[in-house]
């Protein structure tokens, strides 16, 4: 969408490094750059321009071929030892295209002649950040993630160790020697399954907790790294995770380089976020005006002693919250509450015992489903 | 969908909407509002759909989705047209019948209309008491729109009002206009629109903002997501018209989380009228630009506070500001914003297609137009209600509402929400407008309306107004922090049985301090409710403080439930509906309240048959009773 409000910046990682001898360029690619929302540095020569690469780890890098000292082409060799990924662009005077086509050999992604038109500026940078995003998710691919490794699989590992140690047991059941080499082995083997057992857990904690920035780093894309969305991306966590555990609010920081106290303070205003885990099932009792002069505080009761917790709790299996909501604009209908996205009105005893033990099977058919999943 | 480049196609496409329309025999509309899907409206339009299907109809009916009638209460609502038959409380057991009898053969299925008190029947909506006193303007034809789709809106004559002011009337035109309508901020102050759009316009600066305000914090109240759930497109219309107004081409449309229909229908809209170049880049070829943006709300009350709002839409936390400059002047990143009231855009369209006179014909001598209301509590028909301005209390409650529930003793209305008092029945005859009700000690509010009897307690109504602005006072300045919380204090012991002799007089102080102090609107209108019901109902704070009773019997730890030996036949439906088991007996055999374990929730009470009438309210705490955590 193109909007007329300014975008801000792309969070820490500068997108764009440009290395130019001739000032006008340089400024001039700066501030076209920086007016578009990216974060770009400037470098006058090829060692300054090698050294900043190093340190900023840009995206894309935009390069003139002729310069004193080391040339452009020299700091097009090097880029791939800094970083595979950097996109290499060439800005070139006009009629040295040939060395234009022998950067696009060494491995150049684009080239720009002199003098610099803005719209096409943009657009090979634009396309340079993409296929640099495109080449990281390839290598996150590309990596097996730890969970898959090949490996026989664990019944396999139980049988084959209960095979091995009945052979000895019968060895050591008349060699006194090996008896005592057998215990040493069994307590050995019940430390490592011990620490195996940990280390699974390790795995499944990473495996969760990478899923969780992924998930940030989806919505915090989808919202086009703006820092005016933050409260729009609270809120896709929010609906996504039931809550906001520390670690995206964390990772919401280091993408948008917004500071983790005003990313707290929000969290904490807004009725709608939750700093702790939350039920599978949100229970909000609405506590309009329309509602409280129809008993929605009698109706609370009701509903709290039903479900054996006050509210603002969770029940200790998870399953559900219970929650106070301002009003629901539903106030024809008073008292109401909703369960996650469904109403419902005020009913009999039975009635409001049956709507929630058939939440609580639900929860349970799906974990069943779950299990079954290989 | 493709885009519509100049006037002339929009035109076209309008022609070829309504042809298709006239071919159409009969239609049968649904209302899948929030408030009828929770009455089960779409099992109800599932059945009726499957049901023209088999009987070979679904070319000559038209079954239409469509949002809210208001008379939510009674839902879910059919409507058939071309006879205009209204059937309240349809659900999917009725869907043959309503096909079979009404669709087939022209036929009324009785049972399904409205009936008053008396027995008698009403078969079109026009008819029923709710619907006759009302003058429907903003809410008029529901029945044609589906809020899913713009063509029905288009179809209608949508978006005229919008090619009107583009090439017809021009930008200071429509100011103009606006200003000399008088359409005054539905949102709660009645500041007029034209003023502050022209200070808007004429703000130094190129970059505006145009904004919806759809952050319907106050509690009691849903016009706003009525409005936005039965067509989210003459609100839009009405804010592109707005940019176009002002010079701004950057529009938002800030919609609370708590209803999650309206986001997604506006969201849908948007994505239609950006389809249809509506919105976007050379509006019908007019040269105009605007484009829009959704923003969510996260659930804070004094976020739909101007300032507040705004710095959410910023990104940061949604806190109103001292506004030594206007946010008309300074609002978004510091540039000139104007932001209005969802019903307040909803009037823009109808105002440019109308004309200022039509407008102006409406109403009071201060306050023109229509108002919707949304008339809860306890009133017998429930809803949501528009009216001219200048109708009486009496008239909306007595004859559009139909009285109070059960026959009961009407005792006050409360308007304006959290910013707004209550009225008792010697203001019955105040005249409802902005400018009548402020003076009355009250407010007009976003149309919040909310009716109580004799069982409604007064002092607990007020703390439950204090309660939920202490919860959300933002806590930046002290007045309204510390001075909503040592009320709500104040009114807790009183509720409860702890209340002393000058506890009214402190908190009378309280609230001027609170009024004259605090920093916005929230805090300076904070002590409305509360002075309103001091001055109006004194003596049942007098009767809480220095007796320790609750007249109305409403304030649970100053009362108990208990049954009645001689009247309770132990049928067993109240020990049944306890949760917390504090009903004992067994059959055919007295039951007693265990108070011990009774929670007081009034379940009891509720079931307990009307021959019996065995279970009752006894004023006073019952020996042995756990005091309920206050």
């Amino acid at each position: 969408m193109a909007s007329t409000y300014p975008q801000p910046s792309h969070g820490a990682r500068v997108d764009v490094v440009v290395i130019d001898d001739e000032d006008s360029i340089r400024e001039g690619c700066r501030q076209t750059l920086e007016s578009e929302g990216y974060r770009a540095l400037v470098a006058a020569d090829g060692a300054e321009g090698l050294d900043l690469v190093k340190r900023a780890r840009p995206r894309v890098v935009l390069l003139d071929l002729r310069m004193p000292g080391i040339s452009g082409v020299e700091v097009l060799e090097k880029l791939p030892g800094i970083d595979p990924r950097i996109i290499p662009i060439i800005i070139t005077g006009y009629g040295t295209i040939d060395s234009a086509v022998q950067a696009m050999k060494l491995g150049a992604f684009d080239f720009l002649t002199k003098p610099l038109d803005i719209d096409q500026l943009l657009g090979v940078v634009d396309r340079g950040l993409r296929k640099y995003e495109a080449l990281v998710s390839e290598t996150a691919v590309a990596k097996p993630p730890p969970m898959e490794a090949p490996k026989p699989s664990e019944p396999d590992i139980l049988l084959k160790g209960l095979e091995t140690l009945g052979q000895y047991y019968s060895l050591g059941l008349q060699d006194h020697t090996l008896a005592g080499e057998l215990r040493a082995l069994e307590a050995e083997a019940q430390y490592h399954s011990k620490v195996l057992g940990q280390i699974r857990e390790k795995e499944k904690a990473i495996a969760d907790l990478l899923a969780d920035l992924r998930l940030v780093d989806e919505i915090v894309e989808r919202h086009g790294f703006r820092k005016s969305a933050l409260i729009q991306i609270l809120l896709d966590i929010q609906s996504q995770k039931n809550w906001l555990p520390r670690h995206t609010l964390l990772w919401v920081w280091r993408r948008l380089n917004i500071p983790l106290a005003l990313i707290y303070q929000v969290a904490q205003f807004y009725e709608a976020f939750s700093l702790e885990p939350q039920g599978r099932h949100i229970v909000q009792v609405c506590m309009g005006t329309a509602c409280h002069v129809q008993k929605a505080p009698e109706f609370l009761a009701t509903i709290s002693a039903v479900l054996g917790i006050k509210p603002g709790q969770t029940d200790s299996k998870l399953l559900f919250t219970l929650k106070t909501a301002h009003c629901f604009g539903c106030c024809a209908l008073a008292p109401v509450m909703r369960i996650d996205e469904t109403y419902h009105r005020n009913q009999s005893l039975k009635q409001l015992k049956a709507i929630f033990s058939s939440c609580a099977s639900e929860q349970a058919s799906h974990k069943e489903s779950e299990q079954v999943r290989p | 969908m493709t885009k519509l480049s100049t006037l002339a196609a929009l035109a076209e496409l309008r022609q070829q909407l309504a042809a298709a329309r006239s071919a159409i025999r009969q239609s049968v509309a649904i209302c899948s509002s929030t408030g009828c899907t929770l009455n089960k409206s779409n099992a109800c339009s599932q059945a009726i759909a499957s049901e023209l299907a088999e009987k070979g109809l679904e070319g000559e009916v038209e079954l239409r989705r469509t949002g809210c009638y208001g008379f939510c209460e009674r839902g879910p609502v059919v409507f058939i047209q071309p006879q205009n038959i209204c059937y309240l409380g349809v659900q999917a057991k009725d869907a043959a019948e309503v096909v079979e009898k009404t669709l087939r053969k022209g036929q009324v299925v009785e049972r399904l209309l409205f009936k008053d008190e008396s027995g008698r029947r009403y078969k079109t909506l026009g008819e029923i008491p709710f619907y006759k006193g009302q003058k429907r303007v903003l809410l008029q034809s529901s029945a044609l729109i589906d809020p899913k789709r713009i063509d029905d809106y288009i179809a209608i004559g949508g978006y005229s009002a919008l090619t009107k002011a583009l090439f017809e009337l021009g930008p200071e035109k429509v100011v103009d206009w606006i200003k000399r309508a008088d359409l005054r901020g539905r949102g709660g102050g009645g500041f007029p629109a034209g003023v502050k759009w022209e200070t808007t316009r004429n703000a130094p600066g190129d970059v505006k903002y145009v904004i919806v305000n759809g952050d319907e914090g106050d509690p009691g109240a849903y016009m706003d997501r009525s409005l936005l759930e039965r067509n989210p497109h003459s609100i839009l219309e009405g804010l592109i018209i707005g940019g176009y107004a002002i010079g701004a081409h950057q529009g938002f449309v800030y919609v609370r989380q708590e209803y999650p229909l309206a986001v997604e229908y506006m969201r849908l809209a948007l994505e239609q009228a950006r389809e249809y170049g509506l919105v976007g880049t050379d509006i019908l070829g007019s040269g105009f630009d605007f484009d829009v943006a959704i923003h969510r709300g996260a659930g804070a009350f004094v976020s739909g506070e101007s300032s507040a709002l705004m710095s959410a839409i910023e990104g940061r936390v949604g806190q109103p500001r001292p506004k030594y400059i206007r946010t008309s002047v300074s609002g978004i990143w510091e540039k000139p914003s104007n932001l209005n009231n969802v019903e307040t855009w909803a009037n823009v369209p109808l105002i440019i297609n109308n004309g200022v006179d039509w407008f102006r014909s409406m109403g009071t001598e201060g306050s023109k137009g229509t108002k919707v209301f949304s008339l809860v509590g306890k009133v017998r028909n429930t809803g949501l209600v528009e009216v001219p301005m200048g109708i009486t209390l009496r008239e909306m409650i007595f004859d559009i509402g139909g009285g109070v529930l059960n026959g009961r003793k009407f005792k006050a209305v409360q308007t304006g929400g959290p910013s707004g008092g209550f009225l008792p029945e010697s203001h019955l005859d105040l005249k409802v407008d902005f400018d009548e009700l402020t003076q009355a000690g009250s407010m007009m509010g976003s149309g919040g309306m909310v009716v109580m009897d004799e069982d409604n307690c007064m002092v607990d109504a007020a703390r439950f107004y204090v309660n939920f602005l202490a919860h959300e006072s933002c806590g930046q300045c002290v007045p309204c922090r510390e001075g909503l919380r040592q009320m709500l204090h104040i009114l807790d012991n009183i509720v409860s049985g702890r209340g002393q002799e000058g506890n009214i007089e402190l908190l009378e102080e309280l609230c001027e301090f609170i009024e004259v102090a605090s920093l916005c609107a929230l805090g300076t209108s904070a002590a409305n409710p509360v002075m309103s019901a001091m001055k109006h109902f004194r003596d049942e704070f007098e009767a809480h403080i220095r007796f320790k009773q609750c007249p109305a019997l409403s304030c649970p730890d100053l009362l108990h439930y208990r049954i009645e030996p001689d009247r309770c036949p132990g049928c067993q439906l109240c020990r049944k509906e306890c949760p917390t088991e504090a009903v004992l007996g067994k059959a055919k055999a007295v039951h007693v309240i265990d108070q011990s374990k009774c929670i007081k929730c009034g379940n009891c009470l509720r079931v307990c048959p009307e021959k019996f009438l065995a279970v009752i309210k006894v004023p006073g705490a019952a020996v042995g009773q756990a005091a309920s955590a206050a």
